[in-house]
């Protein structure tokens, strides 16, 4: 029997679905791209603080003084570099530079475990 | 919709990150010649001709390469045709008051001269 | 050995569940696909497709334990237990682990997986040099499983729209052939941001390519012909 294709079920629960690293860095790219597009306003917000004076330059240096500001600065340093390292991941392989399956697995361990890295030592700095 | 080109927004997106590489790079390399940056250093260099309009092009290309990204997101996950319109619509135009805004503050303290 | 399978019956069940199987395999099974025969002596309504058990006709797709493979493929030795045997994902479920591959091959036809040459034939059959016959290697031998597409996330937000990579892999066959005179119509209908465009180089379909094929490398070539042609 054809079950018409409007009430057939379909298989997918992403979390049963064991995802290779590949797709794991890409998933990375796509959120860190996201918040790096919701950091945007601030950032165009601190360039100007940045410019008013001397008083406000120094404000901008002392983030980190309040812990939520300071978490939510890990996570921009997390999305930055990410999406940075991931982004140069993805033009080398545009340009067939490592698109081969062995050395990409290898560059999205790479992007992901450096970016984690990168994060982690944020995280030291500023929350303890 | 002409809007939804293909290979032009991939070549794009693709060019407005070797943009972005290329200024991080050399906000790096700046940093790296004669770090910490103070605010006099900072203030003169952000103001001068170069300064100003590398800002504004780094920010530009920002704009550009995060809406091609959010567009690629809405066409992936946001599929009712008015919603998918009105998420677009309210990212670009926040995406391009940013831009302004960047554009204004750059104005405010140009200074000129190399 | 324990299994877990995807049970859906359209004529008794609003819902699939997960069924409970033990199998004593006899010495000679060696692949999932003896397996589930062996099962199917035990419970005649599990369905699931088969012709050739050996990898070429593609009709034994599943996810197998969250991937995507061929039953006739997979070794039974190192597979962990319960092994849990689902349906493609993202592609409609007829029965069990039957799934309907209508879009899957409407894509593929989509693509014009034929030659195009309207030039006059010559005598005899239209030669390729060695060199041209190369290229046409790690394209030709797919067999169209759909394992690919049915795991790629592009391919899951927009299966009517984006082609997949399988199609992709095969409109790709067609561009490198040096006998076919329809590349600028091929490159043509691909440049769209829902065709071709979908992909963003995630790989999960080589990851799962049970012939070792790479279609992210054949989308990669097809975007770099795009580029070419336009500049
Ligand atoms: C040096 C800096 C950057 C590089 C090299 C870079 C590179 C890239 C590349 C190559 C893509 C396409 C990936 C794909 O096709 O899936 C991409 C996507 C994206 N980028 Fe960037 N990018 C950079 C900075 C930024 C910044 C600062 C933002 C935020 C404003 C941003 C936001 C996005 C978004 C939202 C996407 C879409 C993600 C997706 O399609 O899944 N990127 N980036
Ligand atoms: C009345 C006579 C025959 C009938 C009805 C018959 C039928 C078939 C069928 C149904 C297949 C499977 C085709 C497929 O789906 O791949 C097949 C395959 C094959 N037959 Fe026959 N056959 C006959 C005679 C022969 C003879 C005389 C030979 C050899 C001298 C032969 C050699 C083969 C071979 C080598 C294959 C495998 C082809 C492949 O790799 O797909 N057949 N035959
Ligand atoms: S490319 Fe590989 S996985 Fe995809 S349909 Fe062809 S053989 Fe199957
Ligand atoms: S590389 Fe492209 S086609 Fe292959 S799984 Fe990823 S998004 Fe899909
Ligand atoms: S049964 Fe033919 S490919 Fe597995």
């Amino acid at each position: 029997m054809r079950t018409s294709a409007g009430a057939a079920p379909k298989f997918l629960n992403l979390l049963q679905i064991r995802f290779p690293i590949g797709a794991i860095a890409s998933i990375g790219h796509r959120i860190s791209g996201v918040l790096l597009v919701l950091s945007l306003p601030l950032l165009a917000l601190a360039l100007d603080r940045s410019l008013r004076g001397e008083a406000e330059f120094a404000a901008l240096r002392d983030l980190v003084s309040a812990p939520w500001r300071a978490a939510l600065l890990v996570l921009f340093v997390w999305a930055a570099t990410h999406h940075l390292l991931a982004g140069i991941r993805h033009l080398l392989m545009d340009a067939g530079i490592g698109s081969g399956l062995p050395q990409a697995r290898t560059s999205a361990w790479a992007a992901i475990v450096a970016a984690a890295a990168v994060a982690l030592i944020a995280a030291a700095r500023w929350l303890s | 919709m002409r809007l939804f080109l293909g290979q032009r927004a991939w070549v794009l997106q693709r060019l407005t990150a070797l943009v972005q590489l290329f200024l991080l790079a050399l906000g790096a390399a700046t940093l790296l010649i004669a770090p910490p940056l103070a605010y006099e250093r900072w203030y003169a260099l952000a103001t001068s001709t170069h300064g100003a309009v590398l800002i504004v092009v780094f920010f530009a290309t920002l704009a550009l390469h995060g809406w091609i990204g959010v567009r690629d997101i809405a066409l992936d996950y946001v599929h009712p045709p008015f919603l998918r319109l009105a998420v677009l619509t309210v990212v670009g135009v926040i995406l391009f008051a940013i831009v302004i805004r960047v554009v204004l503050t750059m104005a405010a303290h140009f200074a000129g001269g190399a | 050995m324990r299994l877990s399978i995807y049970r859906f019956n359209p004529e008794s069940d609003l819902k699939p569940h997960m069924q409970d199987y033990e199998l004593a395999p006899e010495a000679d099974d060696k692949k999932l696909l003896d397996a589930l025969m062996r099962l199917k002596t035990i419970d005649d309504s599990l369905s699931f497709r088969r012709s050739c058990r050996e990898g070429v006709c593609g009709s034994d797709a599943m996810n197998i334990n969250g991937r995507n493979g061929l039953a006739c493929l997979t070794p039974l030795a190192g597979l962990k237990e319960p092994v849990v045997l689902r349906p493609l994902p993202g592609f409609p479920v007829i029965r069990d682990l039957i799934v309907d591959m209508t879009q899957f091959f409407a894509h593929y036809h989509s693509i014009k997986p034929y030659l195009i040459n309207d030039t006059a034939p010559p005598e005899r059959e239209r030669l390729q040099s060695p060199a041209e016959r190369e290229k046409l290697n790690g394209l030709y031998e797919c067999i169209l499983c759909a394992c690919c597409s049915s795991f790629c996330p592009s391919f899951w937000w927009n299966p009517d729209k984006f082609i997949g990579p399988a199609g992709l892999l095969q409109a790709y066959r067609f561009i490198s052939d040096s006998r076919d005179t329809a590349t600028a119509e091929r490159l043509a209908y691909l440049d769209d941001v829902y065709r071709l465009f979908r992909c963003r180089t995630i790989m999960n379909c080589t990851e799962v390519c049970p012939k070792g094929l790479s279609p992210s490398h054949a989308i990669e070539r097809i975007r770099q012909a795009l580029v070419r042609e336009s500049s």
